[in-house]
């Protein structure tokens, strides 16, 4: 038997071993990340999981071989945050910057189109009865400011340039977003309804998408009030704004999802009445108001 | 040859990673605000509660060990 495995049958008292075993811990970790982090100024450097889990492995080994128990903890501790830096590593990691580059020349386009038309009215959000497909989503938005909702024939036959009324119908910038909400919630909302929303989809945004610091949703008769705080498309939200005809009619992707969502929800079509934002850009205040169909 | 820890060594290493990882799975959780941090968060909370299963294990082993050599 080493000194150490001596060392450990020496505790006789737990509280000695307890801060035995963390200080061996800490070491094992902060030498392992030390050694990470001077590797990852390197280009071309291993990830640092791997940088853990090598001389982890090691010296699990050299603990068996030399019956050493400090060996064992050092061992232990470097092989399970190695294994554990790989494992909770992101899939897939995009810069919001980059997200925001993508989606806002799309927008863009959308903006020009709805100027080049001169356009007036503003978009509306149809349910999904007015659709072919379920999953599909569309935004009418009239020609005049007048707001007025084509019939269900008219959509169906899913031209872009309508003639009466007159408009155009376009897929809606939020349709992908609305349809991720689906999928992660594993349920249609056009077999839910609005309560199911109001319970479900602040856990969606702040713990499983972690689109939002915080998420509030309150109907108010024929209007609903979402409110959003800390937003990862804050940037974005604010590019939009710079795009009047979108901000204030079809939205920006994110309010477009949830206007996609609440349609599906309620089977009414929805228009984007109020879009703020306060003055640190933090939160982000939405009033969609339902529609009555004649 | 062999390891060198005993099942209680094991036991307690459980408990304090367990404990380490519970607490940081906890403070970097979305609704304090950290949806800005590039880590598979729902992994770092299933591999904290899993070592605290196994801790809760080795715990049960020894009362049953103290009950039957009673």
């Amino acid at each position: 038997m080493d000194e150490g495995t001596d060392m450990i049958s020496g505790f006789n008292d737990p509280l000695q071993l307890l801060i035995f075993t963390l200080v061996i811990n800490a070491l094992a970790i902060a030498f392992g990340l030390l050694m990470a982090i001077e590797l990852s100024k390197k280009r071309r450097s291993p990830p640092a999981g791997y940088v853990l889990l090598t001389p982890g492995a090691i010296a699990l080994l050299c603990s068996i071989l030399f019956e050493s128990s400090i060996l064992a903890f050092i061992g232990l501790g470097l092989t399970f945050w190695g294994a554990l830096l790989l494992y909770i590593k992101p899939a897939r990691h995009v810069k919001a910057d980059l997200l925001d580059s993508t989606a806002a020349s799309s927008l863009a386009t959308i903006s020009q189109i709805i100027a080049d038309l001169d356009f007036r009215g503003k978009a509306l959000y149809l349910p999904p009865r007015y659709l072919k497909e379920i999953k599909a989503g569309r935004v009418y938005i009239p020609s005049e400011e007048v707001q007025t909702i084509p019939a269900v024939e008219e959509v169906a036959e899913e031209k872009v340039f309508l003639k009466n009324p007159k408009g155009i119908c376009l897929n809606p910038p939020g349709l992908g977003l609305a349809n991720l909400y689906e999928k992660e919630l594993g349920k249609d909302f056009a077999k839910a309804d609005l309560n199911y929303l109001q319970n479900n989809l602040p856990k969606l945004f702040i713990e499983d998408l972690e689109i939002a610091e915080d998420l509030e949703i309150n109907p108010e008769n024929d209007v609903i009030h979402v409110k959003i705080t800390g937003s990862i498309y804050q940037d974005l939200c604010n590019e939009a704004r710079k795009l009047p005809n979108v901000c204030n009619s079809i939205g920006c992707p994110l309010c477009s999802s949830i206007a996609i969502a609440l349609t599906r929800a309620t089977g009414k079509p929805i228009a984007l009445e109020k879009n703020e934002i306060s003055p640190d850009g933090k939160t982000i205040e939405i009033y969609y108001r339902t529609l009555k169909e004649e | 040859m062999q390891f060198p820890l005993t099942f209680w060594d094991v036991s307690l290493w459980l408990a304090i990673t367990a404990i380490i990882l519970l607490g940081t799975a906890e403070l970097t959780s979305p609704y304090y605000g950290k949806t800005r941090l590039t880590i598979e968060r729902r992994r770092l909370r299933q591999v904290a509660l899993l070592l605290s299963i196994l801790f809760l294990i080795t715990v049960v082993a020894r009362i049953y060990g103290i009950i039957t050599s009673a």
